[in-house]
């Protein structure tokens, strides 16, 4: 059984703005998946109704099996990072878990665990308002993992980590996963969950545009054929005259539809010199621009 | 329930607002009651009228814990810890509810600490004068009482206010200008109106003089009686806290 599944959810905002449009999908337990999409695709409106925290206009999600505001004890099976705003900044990191705490009924030294599984046991006494934006990120991954839970919900979990934190965070989630917990994380910086999840989720403008396990996505994703050349300006007028879709980055090519073979064919035809021409395995960027794309063409 | 009261009494001991509205207590009660005993001739001290006055010291804290009340509620959503209010506690009628009740104890603690300090106050400095003053002015426990209860009421109106209005800034801007100032004009022009407005009404609860007191009729003329003043006081707290946790069930959190 799914651990989190929702059907046909949707949040229209006012009259004008429709965040989340028809969205389906289904979380398995024990994985890490990637909510991915541009910054304002429905992704932390998604999130939060997963959460209660906003009412779908229409659709229903479940949550290990139940609307998450009808679980017991909430806090001890779900944790969730949505804000690293959601503290007071008059109060100390440590105060600011121990009032979660309190509310979840969790003892105070859980509290003290949690400080020291995000390294922060250091500047616990210290009040909020001194906290950087990782250490705030910091905080806010304690206040989720403060009731041990089973499955973790973050939003933008990378948002002002440097890289060393980027890092850090990557091996706290692969840690988590092999703990046996599901994690669903979003991100609009595909790059950075692409090395950390095993399933993915691909939206955009409030649509569900594509999800299963990131290998499967990737592998069934068109190559990418790399290619430099001294007359870049030429062999791109070339090869989209052939209805090959060419992206220009600095002095190579991206193309994306013919084989390297046909690329090389082009430009001997045209006379054209080549110093580098190579097949790429599509990134999770390369996906998600195909999807986009393709939707957007559609 | 009782790990939400725990967490909402953690909440107002582990920053400074608390400390703030004690201060500000401090300062508004005992400042000038402090400095009248201080500065006053003997015989001015000695007169009923004055004594009267210094009993009354304490009339000002149910503004203050008005606005303690509005900055609790508005607090949540300012700083986004509302967030995790209802993360916890997804029942949020419960989140309300706790928070209403934690206030109007906090409010009427805070009230029978003021009262008790201005009474502290004025035994000690009429002693340090060597003047007999009356320390209650006149006030009877029954006084006491409902100031106290007002108290407690006040500072529930204050959350309730802030769930609904949400905005730190203007609710607390608009709500001291009704109480202090609209209400006011409003009784002037039209007494029988005026005299069932909310922070009226409060007032009536735990005024000094009330109909049926022995007080000059003209004085106390469009006034409700003690009762009627502490139903509708109820029904006032009543009406705005149902809305306060009927929007906040349905609000988005964003």
């Amino acid at each position: 059984m799914p651990v989190i599944e929702a059907e046909g959810l949707s949040k229209r905002f006012g009259k004008k703005v429709l965040a989340v449009d028809d969205v389906t999908f289904a979380i398995e337990a024990g994985t890490i998946t990637g909510v991915l999409g541009p910054n304002g695709a429905g992704k932390t409106t998604t999130l939060r109704m997963i959460l209660d925290l906003v009412r779908p206009t229409s659709g229903r999600v479940t949550i290990l099996g139940s609307r998450y505001r009808d679980l017991r004890a909430p806090a001890g099976r779900v944790g969730a990072l949505l804000d690293s705003s959601g503290f007071h900044p008059g109060r100390s990191g440590r105060n600011a878990l121990r009032v979660i705490a309190a509310g979840a009924r969790v003892p105070d030294e859980r509290v003290d665990e949690a400080l020291e599984l995000v390294e922060l046991t250091g500047s616990a006494k210290r009040a909020v308002k001194g906290y950087s934006t990782g250490m705030k990120q910091r905080l806010a991954l304690a206040a989720a993992l403060l009731g041990d839970p089973e499955v973790l919900i973050l939003d933008e979990p990378a948002n002002g980590l440097d890289p060393e934190g980027m890092l850090w965070l990557r091996t706290f989630l692969r840690g988590q996963a092999s703990e046996g917990r599901t994690v669903l994380v979003s991100s609009h910086v595909l790059a950075e969950v692409e090395q950390t999840v095993d399933d993915i989720l691909i939206m955009s403008k409030g649509r569900l545009l594509a999800q299963g396990p990131i290998d499967r996505l990737t592998a069934g994703a068109q190559p990418v054929i790399r290619v430099r050349s001294p007359q870049a300006e030429k062999l791109e007028a070339a090869l989209s005259a052939s209805g090959a879709a060419v992206n220009r980055l600095n002095d190579a090519l991206a193309v994306r539809g013919p084989t390297a073979a046909e690329v090389g064919d082009v430009a001997h035809t045209e006379g054209l010199v080549l110093h580098e021409l190579l097949t790429e395995q599509p990134s999770l960027e390369d996906l998600f621009l195909q999807i986009a794309g393709t939707r957007r063409d559609a | 329930m009782i790990a939400l009261a725990r967490a909402e009494l953690l909440k107002l001991r582990s920053t400074r607002t608390a400390l703030g509205l004690f201060i500000v207590i401090l300062v508004v009660t005992l400042g000038p009651l402090i400095a009248l005993i201080a500065l006053l001739p003997e015989d001015w001290l000695a007169a009923d009228g004055v004594t009267g006055f210094l009993g009354t010291a304490s009339a000002l804290v149910p503004l203050v814990l008005l606005v303690f009340g509005i900055l609790g509620m508005t607090n949540e959503y300012r700083h986004g810890t509302i967030t995790y209010s209802y993360l916890v506690t997804p029942r949020r009628w419960q989140v309300m509810v706790m928070k209403l009740v934690i206030y109007a104890l906090v409010g009427m603690v805070t009230m029978l600490l003021a009262v008790a300090l201005v009474y502290v106050v004025i035994v000690i400095g009429g002693a340090i004068r060597g003047i007999d003053i009356d320390a209650t002015g006149g006030s009877t426990a029954g006084d006491y009482a409902r100031q106290i209860v007002v108290a407690g009421l006040v500072t529930t109106f204050g959350v309730a206010l802030g769930a609904l209005f949400r905005a730190q800034v203007i609710t607390v801007a608009a709500t001291l200008i009704w109480a202090l100032f609209v209400e006011n004009i409003i009784a002037i022009i039209k007494p029988a109106v005026g005299t069932w407005l909310p922070f009226i009404v409060f007032n009536q609860v735990s005024a000094g003089q009330m109909p049926g007191d022995g007080a000059d009729p003209a004085l106390t003329s469009e006034m409700l009686a003690r009762p009627q003043a502490f139903l509708v006081s109820i029904a006032y707290i009543a009406i705005v806290s149902v809305a306060a946790v009927f929007i906040s069930l349905r609000r988005d959190v964003t």
